[in-house]
């Protein structure tokens, strides 16, 4: 019954949602693409240079990629241009650690920031030179 | 007996809601919790497109609970693996996903330790991500995936571990 009731509840937010109610605006976002995890958990230094190559296992292993922003903005990517394949794609994985200008459609949920990008308008690729300080993170070299 | 009875009914309330064994992270603003969601197609919520089976494993999930909350399934307990793997083969239906709901002002996450179908059921690791890989290649090297994974050597081969062309690590002493 209790069971029952849940799916129905379910049921009842999904149609309440439409599938996808919420309010799209578009937006330039500006900034450095992350590993989502380690990059809000703090559970090590996770910028630039230092931590790309743990930013390549994150998305490779399927961890959201955000953009990180000036400000400390997280925007949470879900299609780079018409690559949606946001859990597997090497595009997710290539961009890790670039600085990026992009295009996008921005959907704001629950506490997250959903960023849907038409066009990468600027990459100048990886320019946070951080390993000098922090060697590579982790393991070392 | 009125005054026996809240109490006995305060005290399953309780051990119900503490039925969880995700470990905490000691991390900041996170919670140990169970919730009971919808596994859900995170684009296929938000725009409307929406491939069969949540779009095959190829997009992030996340859990929609019956208060109508959208969580993003970031992690799960496979090192440095997401949460696409478990939650993919539960597309659409209600699980019970045990582990960190981390509210940080910036973004909120969730972190999927354990999961069951049932509240009867026991809690399984949510560790399929090692278990597809060792499938895929083989578990001699599962347990240090991300070092192995042909198409991150792939990447590291041709970007170097900084992510610049030509840029090294100093040679150690």
């Amino acid at each position: 019954m209790m069971r029952r009731m849940f799916k129905i509840c379910t049921l009842a937010a999904l149609v309440a949602y439409g599938g996808g109610a919420a309010q799209a605006e578009r937006v330039r976002v500006t900034g450095e693409v992350v590993d989502t995890w380690c990059a809000l958990t703090g559970i090590m230094f996770a910028a630039g240079t230092a931590h790309h190559q743990c930013a390549v296992w994150c998305a490779a292993g399927g961890i959201p990629v955000s953009i990180k922003t000036s400000d400390g903005a997280y925007y949470v990517v879900l299609r780079i241009e018409d690559d949606d394949s946001s859990a597997t794609s090497d595009t997710f994985v290539k961009i890790q650690s670039h600085e990026v200008s992009v295009d996008g459609e921005l959907h704001e949920r629950d506490g997250v920031k959903y960023l849907f990008v038409s066009k990468v308008a600027d990459d100048k690729g990886v320019v946070n030179l951080t390993h000098s300080d922090f060697g590579i993170v982790p393991f070392g070299n | 007996m009125w005054k026996q009875s809240v109490l006995v009914c305060a005290a399953v309330a309780m051990a119900a809601g503490a039925a969880h064994a995700a470990d905490s992270w000691g991390l900041a603003n996170e919670t140990v919790t169970e919730i009971e969601a919808t596994v859900v197609d995170i684009a296929c919520v938000l725009n409307k497109d929406c491939p069969p089976n949540c779009g095959d494993g190829k997009r992030q999930l996340g859990l929609l609970t019956t208060d109508g909350k959208l969580r993003l399934a970031a992690k799960g307990q496979s090192v440095f693996a997401g949460a696409v793997r478990e939650l993919l083969p539960h597309c659409g239906k209600v699980v019970f996903a045990d582990g960190l709901l981390i509210q940080d002002p910036a973004l909120t996450i969730f972190m999927v330790q354990n999961l069951r179908l049932t509240k009867a059921d026991k809690l399984q690791p949510a560790t399929a991500f090692d278990t597809d890989w060792a499938k895929q290649n083989g578990k001699a090297n599962a347990s240090d995936w991300f070092r192995a994974d042909p198409r991150v050597k792939k990447v590291i081969e041709e970007d170097g571990v900084f992510g610049i062309k030509g840029l090294k690590p100093a040679p150690t002493p």
